[in-house]
């Protein structure tokens, strides 16, 4: 009797419709968004402005995130960082230098004493040492952190440049928050839970001066809950 | 069903009077939890619009109270009541099985709709997922507000076993089927009631241990909320289908060409489909793989397939019974449907509504917008639609059909609660296209103040403006239909069944070659949309000034 039926009324027709929605693969995988299973690599998805995003395979790296920062490293780096590139205005403007500290605290922290052997096996100096990523070109990138706590960041207000390739540590001190960058036609949100170090290699292609707010409802003060980032042009004293 | 049934009404108005009386406590608190939910809510669209300002305090409170009344109490007592009230019917006179069972789970409900309402006027405010982070200083507050949240859990548990027991004990004799396609509806309905009530357990209880000092810290809670909260969205859904398969049959006499076996099918589905997809809501987090986070996304894309299935064969019997009706062609069957009856004007405006928001809701199932678009205003821009447009309308419409027969009064006012429907989904239209576009530009989703000293887009107030305007709207378009329909309870004028427009489509079977074009032609679009909204997303992802690289977290302690 199904057989006779008009095709729009048959249940094989319905059951199929139902599945309508699976559709949108299609435009998922045309984004680079979702595996495609005839695929024999995987395309990043353009995950901001320009390039789009590369596979991450660095050691103890998942999709661009490192593994295994505990809160009280982050806290101690965190520390440190804020004090080594705090200037008069209360602002943070990290240099290249920090990509290649960064390098050197993790060897360190790994009980490897080889980072330091290696460099002066090479016959380099602290001064060398200090400025190997900046002229050297790996493109290290800069080592960023950002905590957030009932209701501020800490720095409030970051001095970045365009073209360079930032690795942002955030991390929550006390309750949930977000870190989110106000970046004009839209945001890029960043979810923070107390004691998780979440990280991101972030690059901005265009001066401006970016929003920080928290989208997490964080007790009376959220509304409050801002920091600013002002991008300025790569070269050093670029204006935005 | 079978066809020598009585009609709906006429079973409802033959239920026991103390049934009758149980299904009147839980309509009317049901209604006042939607009007008391909708005034906090239309308090939070003001503010959230700059027309008045609140202290933080009382802005989170509002929102608090916002949540938990109508997300909580409105959405289910009022499918507890629906539950109660079908499945006695069902019985065709025989009414309630288990009948104490059912009243203390009344009882458990309602006193957890006091303790709730109470603890988030006078206790900090944690929103209404109730988080311990934001009252560690307050157990109190903590304490008492989970509770409230397990003496609902408690009291939909104990209802469903009564909803069960009452489809299971007597089965309907009319038909050789043990259960029929709506009495399987009900018991899978109760049965995931029962499922989400021990997932409250889960959320709630180490909270008032916690408060009690007889437990730890709930560290755990966020994480037990998201598997709760989940089957939350899903349950409201489901009911919405079942309302809508009931109606369409007390409406027009056309019940599924498709067999009930069918049907029974497509209801099971829910707990085949709903469970695995839960992982969208929490792209978000940290600490979840990024293999989870794709994962997770690909199963979401199934998430509306037992809804989609129900509206289809909800649909297609309708246009095939209605084609084979008509004398004319086309879609004129659709002219012919009860428009003036506020019913039907309900059941269209729930269904268009509920296109809109899957059509949104399937934006952000892609992990990789995720950033762009969570705990931004777009998640209540889009959910509106579902909650308000699509579950609030569809419930109303039930108890405009329902409460007339069960006291015995005419319907208050038809042709302006007809208008209804339409005036609060052009509301929400407003509102949620605004507080869509507001969620692509940033708007963060549960900040009052928005102005930042002066550093968020000046774009930001205008959206939110608009999203006032439209709140406004369906809030008045809303108050309107519930007292209407709260009037039923109240004025009995005789003994007088439902007289409203019907249609009697059901008597004669569809012609065999009657096509049914509207729902699928309606997935299609919504298919389309889908996929327009979200290459927008995408596009706007990709023109951000800021190339990123991994998002997922580290070490935890």
């Amino acid at each position: 009797m199904s057989e006779n039926r008009h095709f729009t009324t048959r249940r094989s027709f319905i059951t199929g419709m139902g599945f309508g929605a699976v559709g949108l693969y299609g435009v998922w995988a045309a984004y680079g968004a979702a595996p495609l299973p005839f695929s024999t690599h995987h395309e990043g998805l353009h995950d901001g402005h320009g390039e789009p995003a590369e596979a991450v395979g660095h050691e103890g790296m998942v999709h661009g995130a490192r593994l295994g920062m505990t809160p009280e490293t982050f806290r101690r780096e965190h520390a440190a960082f804020v004090d080594k590139f705090k200037r008069p205005d209360g602002s943070v403007e990290p240099g290249p230098q920090a990509a290649i500290a960064h390098d050197m605290s993790n060897h360190l922290m790994m009980g490897d004493d080889t980072a330091t052997h290696d460099m002066s096996d090479h016959g380099m100096g602290p001064h060398e040492m200090s400025h190997m990523s900046h002229d050297s070109g790996t493109d290290q990138p800069v080592d960023l952190y950002l905590l957030a706590f009932m209701w501020g960041y800490n720095p409030d207000t970051l001095r970045l440049r365009t073209g360079v390739r930032y690795r942002l540590r955030m991390m929550a001190d006390d309750i949930t928050h977000g870190a989110s960058l106000q970046l004009g036609t839209a945001s890029r949100i960043i979810r923070l839970r107390p004691d998780i170090v979440s990280e991101q290699i972030i690059t901005f292609t265009k001066p401006g001066n970016v929003l920080i707010y928290c989208t997490v409802y964080c007790g009376p003060g959220h509304d409050r809950m801002q920091g600013k980032i002002i991008v300025t042009g790569s070269e050093p004293g670029g204006q935005s | 069903m079978s066809d020598t049934m009585p009609s709906l009404t006429d079973r409802i108005a033959a239920l026991p009077g103390c049934d009758k009386t149980l299904a009147r406590v839980l309509f009317g608190s049901a209604l006042l939890a939607l009007l008391l939910g909708l005034g906090f809510g239309w308090l939070t669209a003001l503010g959230r619009a700059g027309v008045t300002g609140f202290e933080p305090l009382l802005a989170a409170r509002l929102l608090t109270l916002h949540g938990v009344t109508v997300f909580f109490y409105w959405l289910y007592l009022a499918q507890a009541a629906l539950l109660l009230v079908l499945a006695g019917a069902e019985q065709n006179c025989g009414g309630l099985a288990l009948r104490p069972l059912a009243w203390v789970g009344c009882v458990l409900m309602l006193a957890g709709f006091a303790v709730s309402e109470i603890s988030s006027i006078i206790g900090t405010p944690l929103l209404y997922d109730g988080g311990p982070a934001l009252g560690r200083d307050d157990p109190a507050a903590v304490g008492w507000f989970s509770l409230g949240y397990l003496l609902l859990g408690a009291g939909l548990a104990v209802s469903s076993v009564s909803v069960i027991a009452t489809v299971l004990s007597r089965p309907n004799s009319g038909t050789s089927e043990p259960l029929s396609a709506v009495g399987f509806a009900l018991f899978a309905w109760a049965g995931f009631l029962i499922v989400s009530a021990i997932a409250s357990v889960n959320a709630f209880l180490p909270s008032v241990l916690w408060a009690l000092g007889l437990g730890a810290f709930p560290a755990n809670q966020p994480t037990e909320w998201h598997i709760l909260f989940h089957n939350l969205h899903y349950l409201p859904l489901m009911a919405t289908v079942v309302v809508w398969y009931v109606l369409v049959q007390a409406l027009t006499g056309v019940s599924s060409m498709h067999g009930s076996r069918f049907s029974k099918i497509v209801f099971a589905s829910y707990l085949l489909f709903v469970p695995p997809t839960s992982l969208y809501h929490m792209f978000l987090e940290p600490n979840l793989a990024e293999g989870v986070r794709v994962v997770g996304s690909l199963l979401s894309l199934f998430v509306a397939v037992p809804t989609v299935m129900a509206f289809l064969i909800i649909v297609s019997s309708l246009e095939a019974h209605g084609r084979s009706h008509s004398s004319s062609g086309g879609f004129s069957w659709v002219r012919a449907l009860p428009w003036k009856n506020p019913v039907m004007s309900a059941i269209a405006c729930s269904a268009l509504n509920l296109a809109l928001g899957m059509t949104f809701a399937f934006v952000l199932i892609q992990e990789k917008v995720a950033p762009l678009l969570s705990d931004t205003f777009f998640v209540p821009g889009y959910f509106h639609f579902f909650a308000v447009g699509t579950v609030s309308l569809s419930f109303l419409a039930a108890m405009m059909v329902v409460l007339p027969a069960l006291t015995g009064t005419l319907p208050w006012r038809p042709s302006l609660l007809n208008r209804m429907p339409a005036l609060i989904s052009v509301g929400l239209l407003i509102f949620g296209a605004a507080g869509i576009a507001a969620g692509f530009v940033g708007v963060p989703r549960r900040t009052f103040d928005i102005s930042y000293g002066g550093d968020a887009p000046a774009l930001w107030h205008t959206l939110m403006s608009a999203v006032g305007i439209g709140g406004t709207v369906f809030a008045i378009g809303l108050t309107v239909l519930v007292i209407g329909v709260a009037r039923s309870l109240f004025q009995k004028i005789g003994d007088v069944t439902n007289q409203q427009p019907e249609v009697s489509w059901g008597n004669t079977p569809a012609r065999a070659s009657a096509a049914a074009w509207v729902g699928p032609l309606g997935v299609l679009v919504m298919v389309l949309a889908m996929a327009v909204f979200t290459v927008v997303a995408f596009e706007l992802m990709n023109a951000l000034p800021l190339i990123v690289i991994g998002g997922s977290g580290g070490h935890s302690h």
